[in-house]
C-alpha cells in the first residue's frame, strides 16, 4: 500500500452505470459531498466545488477531472490553488474504481497525496502513544491506524 | 466535518513533519524526553546547526516548545498539537466513510426507481 493513502470500499446494490453517474456527475456529487459542484465529466475539465454559500463565507475549492471512463473509473484532483495546474504535491488525488459484483457494484475509493502534502503526521500520534520503534514501522500502518482511530470514536 | 481538507489543515504543520530528519527528531524527543540541538545532533547524522534549524521549523509549527536552559534551548514535544495533527487525518477517513454511505444510498434509490 502506498503511504499516505486512504482506501475505502463499499458494496452498492446498483449497477456500475448508476454508481458511475452518482460518483461523477456534479448534480449527484452535490448530494453526497459539497453544496455546489461545477465541472464537466471529461478528462481535463477544470472546475470547482463549493462548501457553504459561494457568495457569503463559503469555501471554493479547485477541482480537476483526470479520468472519466464510464462505468469503470472516475478520478479527480482537488485542493490545488485555483491558479495552478493540479498535480502531485499541490493536491489530493481521488480515484473511484467500479467493479461489477453480484447484481451490484463494488466501489473502491482511494485518496492519495497526503504524503506530498505532509500528512504523515498521523503516525506521530501512534509513536507518541506507544513510544516504541521509529517511523519506518508506523509509516506502513497508516491505513489500519486510521481505521482504529475511527472505531475508537 | 464535511468541509474541504484545504481549509482544515494547517499547511505549516504538515510541511514541518514532511521531513524525515524532523520526524526522527520528534521520535527522539518522544522517546527520551526534552532535548537540545546538541543532544539531538549527537544521535543523528546531521550537524548541530542543521538540527537547530529543524527545531526552529518544528517550533514554528507548534510541534515543539523551547525553553532556555543554560546556553542552549531545550525542546519538548507539544502533545496537543500532535493530537491535533492526528485528529485531522482521522477526520478525513471518517468523512469518506460518510460520503460513501451517501453514494450508496443515492445509487440504490436510483436503481430501485428504475426497477419499478
Amino acid at each position: 500500500m502506498e503511504f499516505g493513502t486512504i482506501e475505502r470500499e463499499i458494496y452498492v446494490d446498483a449497477s456500475p452505470e448508476i454508481v458511475f453517474e452518482v460518483v461523477s456527475s456534479p448534480d449527484h456529487v452535490k448530494q453526497w459531498w459539497p453544496d455546489d459542484a461545477a465541472y464537466e465529466v471529461r478528462p481535463g475539465s477544470q472546475g470547482e466545488i463549493v462548501f457553504g454559500d459561494r457568495d457569503t463565507d463559503g469555501t471554493v475549492v479547485a477541482f480537476a477531472v483526470l479520468e472519466a471512463d464510464p462505468p469503470r473509473t472516475f478520478s479527480f484532483r482537488w485542493t490545488h490553488p485555483a491558479d495552478e495546474d493540479a498535480g502531485e504535491g499541490n493536491s489530493l488525488l481521488v480515484t473511484f474504481d467500479l467493479t461489477p459484483k453480484g447484481g451490484g457494484t463494488l466501489l473502491k475509493m482511494t485518496e492519495t497525496g497526503f504524503r506530498e502534502m505532509g500528512w504523515e503526521a498521523a503516525v506521530l500520534e501512534q509513536q507518541y502513544h506507544e513510544h516504541v520503534t521509529g517511523w519506518d514501522f508506523y509509516l506502513a500502518r497508516i491505513a489500519p491506524y486510521v481505521a482504529t482511530l475511527e472505531t475508537r470514536r | 466535518m464535511s468541509l474541504a481538507v484545504a481549509e482544515d489543515v494547517d499547511d505549516e504543520l504538515w510541511s514541518a513533519v514532511g521531513d524525515p530528519t524532523r520526524r526522527r527528531m520528534l521520535d527522539l524527543l518522544l522517546a527520551s524526553g526534552p532535548g537540545t540541538a546538541t543532544s539531538l545532533s549527537d544521535q543523528l547524522p546531521v550537524t548541530r546547526q542543521a538540527v537547530a534549524k529543524h527545531l526552529q521549523v518544528l517550533d514554528h509549527a507548534g510541534l515543539v516548545h523551547g525553553t532556555t536552559a543554560g546556553r542552549e534551548r531545550r525542546y519538548q514535544v507539544d502533545e496537543a498539537q500532535l493530537a491535533r495533527a492526528v485528529a485531522q487525518l482521522a477526520s478525513v477517513g471518517a468523512s469518506w466513510e460518510a460520503r460513501l454511505q451517501r453514494i450508496k444510498r443515492i445509487a440504490e434509490a436510483i436503481q430501485r426507481d428504475r426497477e419499478v
